[in-house]
């Protein structure tokens, strides 16, 4: 005879969440997931829009995250089980956009029935965890109104609410490879957050129009309002002296240019919604960047000496004005690897001075299973100009040089690659697996959680750690 | 004697290129080292909502044969095991006879470069 267990369920309700002076008030609820799903601890299962709605007589004053026009919270199971969806949490249409409820800690939005081995977490189970994203808009009129933060954003975050004491704010400043481990490829963060539970708020910030290479972010840095008025004043005079009119495309590459040339995200602050109330967290305590951004020239203004450069991709979003613009205003400039050491010094040394925090930076895969060079002589020197792994080489080499010169962490994509395969894993050198981000947010987990030592060779340590704990 | 050159699958993901360089002409004698194609492959076959996956490569061949014939201009689309090119070991030699084998080649990543026909065209 077969015993079958009892099944224990237990409610999932919202839990506290606290702005002073605020009501919280919420939309309907999005399940990501079907009735009767099998959730792991930690799943992101749903989520809904929320946003802050003065007290009485307090309708003054600026709004916390005013800036931030997508606001939702996502809901994870706290432990795993099958899940049990309410009726009546989402009335559809624009009905379940709408924050029309009031944020309640006692909301049901479901139940879950507990796996067997989960029933000894019971005292701690019956609370869904909050994963908070905004959104910053990169124009007000970016408002798609679906899905989970959607719209084309300047920046965008996410943080669980129940750690924000000792929150730890990651700021992603890199192109694809890094924008993979941060932003994920499913749903934006989740992927990182559901490998954590730790006290993070992830902050990303597109590559476009500008690539985060190290000149442009130093001058971010340093830029004053005389610069960037002047930056605007020959942006406009660019496009309105044009000999091809402007076209729709001219003036909103422009204005997402100047949006960016403006804006230095190593200093911006930010205001996080918990269970205890508002907080504001200063600027980032790290910041992760891509050597796969540092190219081998960048566009100089002829007149004005600041630096731009874009992916070719993105270039093609911009119209004729600004194009012949980028022509006529800028020069191409080449950086030697010296010239790229130095511009990362600077920038180390200027985030250093201005925030205090640390620096990771993820390295090149500087071999391809593609390849099959048997003598270097057809290829014209220097080399590292001609043949991409070379270049990555040197890349790589350099940054153990500059780590001679000041502090920062090196995330090791090179071993992690070799490792794990190039051509299955890495196939064009800069977009990942899924597996290989996992590995790669583990080593980024390390060092901002100080389990790693924030040294340049730390990356190679820990993969040989898990490769050891894997074979 | 006459050898081939069919597109190769460079990347296992790969199901095309294009032809970014074409570095020699018919008629040409060719040594080791000398460069043939630079090729562009694109892993998500020009679906450019996102970051385009492109790698640039560069054929060099690795004997020494006469150019006798190209398949494929700068800015050709080709699909994998497409024939680029026919040579031959002698300088005058019937090119009616299959090819009885492909050419040597070696494969390198390169760097994007102002010579690359898409940098000029796109």
């Amino acid at each position: 005879m077969t015993t079958i267990p009892s099944m224990t369920t237990i409610p999932l309700t919202l839990g506290p969440l606290i702005a002073e002076g605020f009501v919280i008030k919420r939309s309907g609820v999005y399940w990501l997931c079907e009735d009767g799903h099998h959730c792991r601890p930690n799943e992101v299962v749903a989520y809904c829009n929320i946003g802050l709605e003065r007290l009485a007589r307090q309708r003054s004053g600026v709004l916390p995250m005013a800036d931030e026009q997508e606001l939702q919270v996502a809901f994870a199971t706290p432990c795993a089980g099958y899940l049990r969806i309410d009726a009546g949490k989402s009335p559809g249409g624009y009905l379940n956009a709408y924050g029309l409820h009031t944020w309640q800690t006692d909301d049901v939005l479901a139940h879950l029935e507990l796996d067997p081995d989960q029933t000894s977490l019971i005292a701690n189970a019956g609370r869904l965890a909050l994963l908070f994203v905004a959104g910053r808009r990169m124009s007000g009129l970016a408002d798609v109104d679906i899905g989970f933060l959607p719209g084309w954003h300047s920046r965008s975050r996410a943080w669980w609410s129940d750690q924000s004491n000792s929150l730890m704010t990651l700021l992603c400043l890199g192109i694809c490879d890094a924008a993979g481990l941060i932003r994920g490829n499913r749903v934006p963060f989740i992927e990182f957050f559901e490998g954590s539970t730790g006290s993070t708020q992830l902050v990303y910030i597109p590559d476009h129009p500008l690539v985060p290479c190290a000149p442009i972010l130093l001058e971010q840095l340093l830029r004053t309002n005389a610069d960037k008025q002047a930056i605007a004043a020959d942006i406009a005079a660019g496009l309105a002296g044009s000999r091809t009119p402007a076209s729709a495309d001219d003036w909103l590459f422009a204005g997402a240019l100047l949006s960016s040339l403006e804006h230095s995200p190593i200093v911006d602050s930010y205001d996080i919604l918990t269970p205890m109330g508002l907080q504001r967290q200063g600027p980032a305590d790290a910041v992760l960047l891509s050597l796969s951004a540092e190219t081998q020239s960048v566009l100089r203004h002829k007149k004005l000496g600041y630096s731009l450069q874009m992916l070719r991709h993105r270039q093609a979003a911009a119209g004729p004005a600004v194009r012949a613009w980028l022509t006529s205003a800028f020069e191409p400039v080449k950086r030697t690897i010296d010239d790229i050491r130095h511009d990362y010094r600077r920038l180390i040394e200027a985030v250093a001075s201005k925030t205090g925090a640390r620096v990771m930076i993820l390295n090149r895969m500087s071999s391809s299973g593609f390849e099959d060079i048997l003598s270097y002589a057809p290829f014209d020197a220097p080399l590292r100009e001609t043949l991409e792994n070379i270049a990555a080489k040197e890349m790589n080499l350099m940054l153990h040089d500059l780590a001679d010169e000041c502090e920062f962490s090196i995330i090791d994509v090179d071993s992690i690659a070799a490792y794990l395969g190039g051509a299955e894993h890495l196939p064009d050198g800069i977009h990942h697996s899924g597996a290989m981000q996992a590995m790669l947010r583990a080593q980024i987990f390390d060092i901002i959680r100080g389990s790693a030592p924030p040294s340049p060779q730390s990356g190679n340590f820990e993969l040989n750690r898990k490769i050891s704990h894997s074979v | 004697m006459l050898c081939d050159l069919h597109l190769p699958k460079i990347n296992p993901n790969m199901t095309s290129a294009i032809v970014e360089c074409v570095y020699a002409d018919p008629g040409t004698l060719l040594k080791a080292g000398d460069k043939l194609f630079d090729l562009s492959v694109d892993l998500s076959s020009g679906y450019s909502q996102y970051c385009p996956p492109i790698s640039y490569f560069r054929v060099v061949v690795r004997e020494r044969v006469w150019l006798q014939k190209l398949f494929v201009k700068a800015g050709d689309s080709c699909d994998v095991g497409e024939i680029l090119a026919l040579f031959s070991s002698e300088q005058a030699e019937p090119l009616d006879a299959a090819p009885a084998r492909p050419i040597r080649v070696a494969n390198a990543g390169i760097a994007h470069h102002q010579g690359l026909w898409s940098a000029n065209h796109q």
